[in-house]
């Protein structure tokens, strides 16, 4: 099992100039010293206007600002929203492809089309159409970044014949993933051939379905890349302390900021009913499970709060039902301050990190470099 | 927790509210009604003057105009037409109606003496025609509010997600102003989603006036469905944030 860190990069109002800056430099020394412990992954968010919750809108930059000050942990560009009115295909390729040099050959490249009113309407798109233009769009990437003129005439975007330049370092491309939150799309995922990226966690019989499905599916996948990324992902929060009644009070008070603020956000189904959105996608998802039903601790179940032994336990549950890697919420909203904040990072690869088997290279493994 | 709450002016909007009879209301099931509804992006600073302490505002704001024709129920047929401002008490959904004009007046009496409904009395229809489903309400002759569903299509009652109301009204026992949590529920026998048009607002009628301006359409919905008007579960304080200050009143 793997661990990786994942960003939304919530900053508390009144925005100054420096609590943006703040937060952002919060962020970055985080993954600087992830990557000393041994953490595999940095993931971050693509999000717009949404306020507190995520001010997270270009990623790519983010993500170049950590691979300048690492060495080793791998970035997860998590997830690009592959609707033309969000990010244009040709720019995708493109600054993945920079990203995938700059980093060395580290990126990771997640893929979805937002769930969320919010963003949708602000940039105009028909929430109908995200599922066909996503689809469009995953089965163009590889190509893009492969051959080397391209042309295509499709659906929601076309291109005359170009060469498409530069191509990224990782041969013959990044790993690619599928955001996954709502139901089945983890079987979209396993029938391309790319990781599923879950962005909710579930609870671990329904999970441990899922992944049995996912890994049953790819077997016979029509890959949209040149690799298979057999990989399952899930997300979580962190928060390690040796206390473990502390760790669990500090735990939820930072699930407790970050549903809040993610229950405030205007959900695409509930403002466009469209079949398109059978869900309300992510936030309503791991609001309810990370507040859900827990033991005498207050520790709902799976959630990697409290004492190493607490996560150990929690961690192997989630190794069992087939999960490979788990992505760490560290904040929201500044809840946790900065020094518990990377006092947990340690404690955490200390503690729990050696009690879980990592295997290789990620990049090999999913048939990069 | 975001700090933006709603700033009704809950002195002055008081002055006018229904007086609720209790929290034992028993649910009332009321067949085959047509509901049309249209959702609008509306300038949001002016929009948290509309909403209580209780609530947060919706990113971005929203208003939900309503308009529901109901053939049959125990005080014959009536039709009803609201403005909720949508916004979250604590985490859910929710949307605080503005005023509700009624076409019935024993109707009108009982909804506002079990759920709370700010009535007023209006001329208020649902048209259906071919091309477009038209609710609309008037009061006087002068009409208050027109809203359209254009560019028909069907799609699935499962697909429609409506949010619970809450409701500004006076409980008899103390008179202190509450807010009534109303969340039907609905048997979809019909729905489609289409264009949304506000032809005609008149927002001083729905106690708006200088706070509500419609900025961008979202989407429009009409369903035909069985509606059934619960017993009430929760009311909260409305001088309160909704997690300091929701009662539960039944299980």
């Amino acid at each position: 099992m793997k661990f990786g860190l994942f960003y939304e990069i919530s900053v508390p109002r009144p925005w100054t100039n420096e609590t943006e800056k703040t937060v952002y430099d919060r962020c970055i020394e985080q993954v600087k010293l992830a990557d000393e412990l041994g953490f595999s992954n940095v993931w971050a968010v693509e999000h717009h206007f949404l306020e507190e919750y995520s001010h997270c809108p270009a990623p790519e930059l983010f993500l170049t600002a950590c691979a300048m000050v690492t060495k080793n942990i791998r970035v997860g560009h998590g997830i690009i929203v592959c609707v033309p009115e969000f990010n244009h295909p040709i720019k995708i390729a493109e600054r993945t492809a920079v990203l995938d040099l700059l980093s060395g050959g580290r990126l990771e490249v997640g893929t979805g089309r937002s769930a969320t009113w919010t963003e949708l309407g602000g940039f105009r798109v028909n929430p109908d159409e995200t599922k066909k233009t996503w689809d469009e769009i995953v089965h163009c990437l590889p190509k893009m970044w492969t051959q080397e003129r391209y042309s295509y005439q499709g659906r929601s975007w076309s291109m005359p014949t170009r060469t498409i330049i530069p191509k990224p370092y990782q041969k013959p491309h990044p790993p690619m993933w599928v955001a996954v939150t709502s139901p089945g799309t983890e079987i979209d995922a396993a029938e391309r051939g790319m990781g599923s990226l879950g962005l909710t966690f579930g609870g671990f019989k329904e999970q441990e379905e899922k992944v049995k499905n996912y890994r049953r599916i790819i077997r016979n996948c029509e890959p949209v890349g040149e690799v298979v990324n057999e990989k399952v992902a899930t997300v979580n929060f962190l928060f390690c302390h040796e206390d473990d009644a502390e760790g669990v009070k500090i735990g939820r008070r930072l699930t407790g900021s970050f549903n809040y603020l993610a229950a405030q956000l205007v959900a695409a189904r509930e403002a466009f009913p469209s079949k398109s959105y059978p869900s309300l996608g992510l936030l309503p998802s791991l609001r309810q499970e990370a507040a859900g039903p827990g033991d005498e601790s207050g520790a709902p179940e799976g959630v990697a709060i409290g004492n190493p032994a607490r996560i150990i336990r929690a961690l192997k549950h989630w190794e069992s039902v087939g999960v490979d890697h788990v992505n760490f919420l560290l904040n929201a909203l500044e809840t946790v301050p900065q020094e518990q904040v990377l006092k947990s990072l340690r404690l955490f690869a200390k503690e729990v990190m050696p009690q879980f088997k990592t295997s290789g290279d990620q990049a090999a493994a999913a048939g990069g470099r | 927790m975001p700090p933006r709450f709603g700033c009704l002016d809950l002195n002055n909007w008081a002055k006018s509210i229904p007086t609720i009879e209790g929290y034992g209301t028993e649910p009332l099931t009321l067949k085959g009604a047509r509901i049309v509804e249209a959702h609008m992006e509306i300038e949001d600073d002016p929009a948290d003057a509309l909403l209580p302490k209780t609530m947060h505002p919706a990113v971005p704001a929203y208003a939900i105009f309503n308009v529901t024709s109901y053939p049959e129920s125990p005080f014959g047929p009536f039709a009803i037409a609201e403005i909720r401002i949508a916004g979250r008490t604590g985490v859910r959904p929710r949307g605080h109606v503005l005023r509700s004009y009624v076409n019935n007046e024993a109707a009108a009496k009982e909804l506002a003496a079990r759920w709370g409904y700010p009535v007023a009395a209006g001329e208020v229809s649902v048209v259906l025609r071919h091309d477009r489903v038209i609710g609309r309400a008037s009061v006087g002759g002068k009409t208050v509010l027109e809203i359209e569903e254009i560019d028909r299509d069907s799609i699935s009652g499962g697909d429609i997600q409506y949010i619970a109301s809450m409701h500004l009204s006076r409980n008899k026992g103390d008179g202190k102003p509450v807010l009534v949590q109303v969340d039907p529920e609905y048997v979809f026998a019909r729905a489609e989603r289409g264009r949304p048009r506000v032809v005609t607002l008149d927002a001083a009628a729905f106690r708006a006036d200088g706070h509500l301006r419609v900025t961008w359409p979202i989407a429009a919905t009409y369903a035909v469905a069985d509606v059934t008007l619960p017993r009430l579960r929760y009311v909260c304080n409305p001088e309160l944030p909704a997690l300091q200050g929701t009662t539960k009143v039944a299980a």
